[in-house]
């Protein structure tokens, strides 16, 4: 009887392979030793070649055969495990690693590494129990302690039926063009008069912002949640007081796994939203609508389509005496996406189609947005917390359904924004942060009272949880 | 092909061929603490050791002080802990195609499975004389004593079957246990964090104990956070989340809407008429 592995191999093909693996492993020198062996090694090798056909992280297959081979070799196992981890392929790390504890259990990092690769895995109570038993350890250092602590406190959220995660923040702000208005030289083409209210003029503002996310897990087999988002912000002009604005937006529904047991499996969220604001201390809109998104894993990008309606209602005021006319019907088709990359470096990016059907033509308009984050958590030495440099850059492009007679009667407006900024976070005291952003938008379009440039720069402390 | 390296490649083959049951690897020990044995089939019973080969219907035994762990082909591990018993009744794997099965007769003790190629085609099986407990892309601890079995699914789809029915747990972090065959899987709960450190110690060397492989004083793995890493895990949170772009958003539609809309007030000092 052949072994079974061998078997299952085409035998033309395993031929050539093994004329390969001989080429490479000087056949005739173990020919030379014992008989057995040469047949042992002629099967084992045939394995490298087979499976690095069809393995996506083909330069771990030489490591793999080196473990299987000679697995008290730690230079190799602990190649092999940094390779599996990196190439993300968590099981096999976390057997490499586990091999590695058998060595020694009294490693620290071994059982961090652990923790991390059973998060990564959705195995929250595995991972729990690793850096419980890290923290055990006598080699464990400040900053790794403050690694497992982090993990942990987001672990254990993670494994309460209610959970919560956000953040506060407040600060002051100036803009170069807090109205985000043209030039006080601009002149409207349909010959009425500017508003000079609206004029590009500096100031400063204060400002705070919260977000809240809520989990309630069902603990159903099928892993069904609830989960519900809240976003507020308010600021308050020095000066230009017809900007002060305040918004509040609130999403809710269940999340359902449509492949239940599988981490990287796709979930699907149907969601209500509801929209509020304030302009000038006056209300000024309303909306309420639906929408549905996704979330699925592709390797380690996270990606979160989405497709949203909502009927949105505008009140005019005195100053804004035709906002009734945006009112309409808002539909929104995007994604979010999420990817941490090595060197503490990782992206977000998000893009989107709108369309808002309103009540004038001249309101509705289709845009085109993207926009890009890059956080990079530099290490400045010590046991301290890293800091976060956020270089940001974006785009959005605004085709207008006709032109709007009280700025343009015969051009129809189309507005191009580009937008970039850089954002620092510094960390002061456990999860109290300095949070910093320069940012600098430009609007070009081919109605000058539509183009505009702001500089903005903010400031404050921002508290995450 | 050159002669030399034909003979060699007939040779090897005629003597797998005539070695049925020594040639029929299936995995490698990667670690062992004594006392554990293993008897192949038709063998003598054996200390296991480091680098031995694992062979089919080869069965591993563990003392008190023993444990060990097993590497398969298909890159799945089996971490055995003290006082156990198990058998690998079957193991075939293409590396090919990936496909084949796998199946393992706990007898006694406790063992960690970490899932592999067989495991992610839903083709691992592992039995207790109270149920099949079958694997599908996943990571389980299965602990089998006098009071019956214990699941821990730690990753994946577990399906655990025996005669009074059927139970598929999807959730990490949830425990089954069954008393006998006959009485169906209970349902499963959480597992406790003291559950879960307790065979996190006991699938593994104690301390004083090396594996097999000594000289493994300090270690640098890929670990989150460090300068040739990826980050560690957070909350989620998307930096424009805080309604500040929405807030510049509204203003400068509010704007472009208001601009024309308002005749600026009368200069200070109009000329008087005439």
């Amino acid at each position: 009887m052949v072994p079974s592995v061998t078997l299952l191999i085409p035998p033309g093909r395993r031929a050539t392979e093994m004329m390969q693996v001989k080429a490479r492993r000087t056949f005739w020198s173990r020919l030379a030793g014992a008989v057995a062996p040469i047949a042992v090694l002629a099967f084992s090798e045939v394995s490298v070649s087979a499976q690095t056909a069809s393995d996506f992280a083909q330069n771990l297959n030489p490591l793999f055969q080196g473990v299987l081979a000679r697995p008290g070799n730690l230079s190799n196992t602990l190649q092999y495990a940094v390779g599996a981890s990196q190439a993300g392929d968590i099981e096999s790390a976390i057997s490499t690693y586990e091999q590695l504890l058998f060595y020694n259990p009294k490693l620290s990092r071994t059982r961090f590494g652990l923790g991390v690769l059973y998060y990564e895995l959705g195995s929250y109570d595995m991972a729990r129990g690793y850096l419980q038993t890290a923290l055990e350890m006598h080699d464990v250092t400040p900053e790794l302690q403050q690694k497992i602590d982090d993990l942990l406190a987001l672990i254990d959220k993670k494994l309460q039926p209610d959970q919560f995660t956000g953040f506060v923040q407040s600060g002051v702000r100036y803009q170069s063009n807090a109205s985000l208005g043209p030039g006080s030289g601009t002149a409207l083409a349909s010959g009425q008069n500017f508003n000079s209210a609206f004029f590009a003029r500096p100031d400063w503002n204060w400002f705070g912002t919260f977000g809240l996310n809520y989990v309630h897990d069902f603990e159903t087999q099928s892993g069904e949640t609830f989960e519900a988002s809240f976003i507020g912000y308010d600021a308050q002009q020095f000066t230009l007081h017809q900007f002060d604005i305040g918004l509040m937006e609130v999403r809710a529904g269940p999340r359902f796994a449509l492949a239940p047991g599988d981490v990287n499996g796709v979930t699907v969220k149907p969601y209500l939203v509801a929209t509020g604001g304030l302009l000038a201390d006056a209300p000024y809109y309303g909306g309420i609508g639906g929408g549905l998104t996704l979330h699925a894993k592709a390797g380690d990008i996270s990606l979160d389509p989405y497709a949203e309606i909502v009927q949105q209602s505008f009140r005019n005021s005195t100053l804004y005496p035709l906002a009734s006319g945006l009112g309409g019907t808002l539909s929104t088709y995007g994604f979010q996406a999420f990817e941490p990359l090595g060197s503490g470096l990782s992206w977000q990016a998000r893009a989107a189609y709108a369309h808002a059907s309103d009540q004038f033509a001249f309101d509705s308009y289709d845009s085109y947005a993207a926009d890009i984050w890059l956080p990079w958590n530099v290490s400045l030495g010590g046991a301290g917390r890293p800091w976060t440099i956020i270089p940001t850059a974006g785009v959005t492009r605004w085709l207008y359904g006709a032109p709007d007679p009280t700025i343009d009667p015969l051009t129809t407006a189309h507005t191009t924004e580009w937008r970039v900024g850089l954002g620092l976070e510094i960390p002061i005291w456990e999860k109290f942060i300095l949070a910093t952003l320069v940012q600098y938008r430009d609007d070009l379009s081919n109605v000058a009272a539509f183009s505009m440039r702001d500089l903005s720069v903010t400031a404050g402390p921002s508290f995450k949880f | 092909m050159t002669i030399p390296k034909a003979i060699a490649i007939v040779f090897a083959s005629a003597v797998m061929a005539a070695m049925p049951a020594v040639a029929q690897q299936v995995g490698t020990t990667t670690a062992v603490n004594p006392t554990s044995e293993s008897t192949p089939p038709g063998g003598s019973t054996v200390a296991l050791t480091v680098g031995a080969r694992v062979v089919h219907k080869e069965r591993i035994h563990t003392t008190p002080s023993g444990s060990a762990q097993l590497l398969f082909l298909d890159r799945s591990t089996l971490s055995i802990a003290p006082n156990t018993s198990l058998l690998i009744d079957e193991f075939v794997y293409d590396p090919n195609s990936g496909n084949g099965h796998m199946l393992a007769k706990l007898t006694e003790g406790a063992m960690r499975y970490v899932g592999g190629k067989l495991s992610h085609e839903g083709e691992v099986t592992f039995s207790t004389s109270e149920a099949n407990i079958g694997v599908r892309g996943g990571t389980v601890t299965i602990i089998h004593g006098p009071n019956g079995t214990e699941v821990i699914n730690h990753f994946g789809t577990i399906t655990i079957q025996n005669g009074g029915g059927t139970i598929v747990v999807t959730r990490p972090g949830f425990v089954v246990t069954i008393t006998n065959w006959n009485t169906p899987p209970g349902q499963p709960v959480r597992v406790t964090a003291a559950e879960i450190e307790h065979y996190i110690k006991y699938l593994t060397s104690k301390f004083g104990q090396n594996g097999g492989v000594a000289g493994l004083n300090n270690i640098q793995l890929a670990e989150c956070g460090t300068s040739s890493t990826k980050a560690c895990p957070e909350p989620p949170w998307l930096p424009t989340d805080t309604g500040e772009n929405d807030a510049f958003q509204v203003i400068i539609q509010a704007t472009q809407h208001a601009t024309g809309t308002t005749t600026p007030p009368a200069p200070p000092h109009a000329p008087p008429d005439h």
